[in-house]
């Protein structure tokens, strides 16, 4: 018969390669006997591979579960080489950036799933909501709410920033303390989300440091 | 063919009233043959400012519903010889008696006759903007230099730039008081067509006489001695195609007017 679940030593701990191919019924029972061999006596941290098997979150849990079942053994991450085509299209639009071309007026709200990019100002009442990050050639003036999705990496970038409300993913910030903000300067800014909760407003040039993966260009010669 | 124009604001008590009665009356002495429609059903003030209140017999949602012919309702202003008609708004029903599509209708037949179409809006953006806007061709959004009339501008140009059949909407900046401008106080002019990013169609000057001739009756407009109604005019003129450079209120008050003043003054 052939082996379902190969077991790996590597640097990084052990690897549970599982088959892609059997029924997941087998796989279970494989593993389960696999992972009570009493030879596993040390304990380690496991990833689990499950090649080009598509598994459902609950799938997901019980996979853990049972290598869990051996009290020595930790799961520190599952990997799969496939993903939904729902997900796929997900992670496309995230990554998509729209372009608003004008002026968002007050009452009117902009969305995008992915980054938008809006060209003109966004004066005060008006609203801008992205998925991922907001790029403002303009005045924003507005309000502006990045990483709507959940994404707390997102950032607000603004040729000149004094905005009402900026909220990334779901913690807000008001600015209502308008004076205080003007007085300061507002042009080229960035705003992110700090590691204690709280949106930090710093200067654009800062936003390559901050946040070095939103630059997708390499090198620079 | 005529052109019909939508006075508008968002914000009431920014002088759209005002404006229009101005604005029609400017228009009418340039020649133009003028029909202005009050589209404030319920709260109908036009006729007020006109000085044609007593001659109303018809109104708006009399022709609308076909009570009467719509030469009947029109009001005929004598002292402009049979150049500037009034079409006065029901004042004893609400704003939801007629809608767009009359409107509509109703604008078409009357550009025919006219040079001008001038529409007075009311306040707000709800049904009774929507009865003003329907059947427009052009939009003047009327501000003043506060914060609030210019949110409320932003708003209304925002809607404004929806509407397919309108032209991008134009920018009046009414009742500026310079001593506050100037104290960097209030607004100021290039802030907000800055801020608006609208063409800017004329600036009008804050002046006591404005009430006391509505009061009266009689449109500031006919007084050319007075600074609004210069800025009423030069808007007029510009209407008419005409470029005329934008004063200062400076040169307003120290230029142009003491050399009016010095001329009448011989």
């Amino acid at each position: 018969m052939r082996n379902l679940v190969y077991i790996k030593g590597t640097k990084q701990g052990l690897v549970l390669q599982l088959d892609d191919q059997c029924s997941y019924t087998d796989l279970l029972t494989e593993l389960q006997a696999k992972v009570s061999d009493p030879a596993l006596d040390g304990s380690a941290e496991v990833q689990i591979h499950l090649g080009n098997r598509y598994c459902t979150e609950a799938q997901t849990k019980e996979v853990i579960a049972i290598t869990q079942s051996n009290s020595h053994l930790r799961v520190s991450s599952v990997r799969s080489d496939v993903i939904t085509v729902e997900e796929s299209n997900r992670r496309i639009m995230e990554r998509q950036s729209e372009t608003y071309v004008g002026i968002v007026r007050s009452g009117q709200v902009v969305k995008a799933e992915g980054d938008l990019v809006v060209v003109g100002d966004v004066n005060p009442n008006a609203k801008v909501v992205a998925g991922g990050n907001i790029y403002v050639l303009g005045r924003l003036k507005g309000m502006a709410h990045a990483g709507a999705n959940g994404n707390r990496e997102a950032v607000i970038a603004a040729s000149w920033l004094e905005a009402t409300h900026l909220k990334i993913d779901d913690a807000l910030e008001t600015m209502t303390d308008e004076l205080t903000v003007l007085s300061e300067q507002p042009e080229m800014e960035c705003a992110y989300l700090h590691t204690n909760g709280h949106i930090i407003i710093d200067r654009l040039q800062e936003l390559r440091f901050i946040r070095p993966q939103i630059s997708t260009f390499k090198g620079g010669s | 063919m005529g052109e019909a124009i939508v006075i508008t604001s968002g914000k009431g008590g920014v002088g759209k009233t005002t404006t229009t009665a101005n604005l029609g009356t400017a228009l009418a002495l340039q020649g133009k043959k003028v029909c202005l429609i009050d589209t404030d059903i319920g709260l109908r003030n036009l006729d007020v400012i006109l000085g044609l209140e007593n001659r109303i017999i018809y109104d708006l949602v009399d022709v609308l519903d076909g009570r009467c012919k719509v030469h009947q309702a029109l009001v005929k202003d004598k002292r402009f010889d049979d150049m500037l008609y009034l079409l006065p708004a029901a004042q004893t029903t609400d704003k939801n008696a007629i809608n767009p599509e009359q409107m509509k209708e109703l604008v078409t037949k009357l550009k025919e006759d006219y040079d001008f179409v001038i529409i007075d809006c009311p306040a707000g953006i709800e049904q009774g903007y929507k009865n003003a806007v329907a059947g427009a061709d052009k939009a003047i959004v009327v501000t003043t230099p506060e914060i609030s009339a210019v949110r409320d501008a932003d708003r209304i140009i925002g809607l404004l730039e929806l509407e397919e059949n309108i032209e991008p909407p134009k920018l009046i900046i009414n009742r500026i008081r310079q001593h506050l401008m100037k104290a960097g106080e209030a607004l100021d002019v290039n802030e907000i067509t800055t801020h608006l990013s609208i063409d800017l169609l004329g600036i009008v000057a804050d002046d006591e006489t404005v009430i006391s001739s509505s009061n009266r009756g009689e449109p500031v407009v006919m007084d050319p001695n007075n600074r609004a109604a210069m800025g009423y005019r030069n808007i007029a003129r510009r209407i008419l195609g005409e470029s005329v450079p934008l004063m200062t209120m400076d040169q307003k008050s120290g230029g142009v007017f003491s050399k009016i003043k010095a001329i009448f003054s011989k």
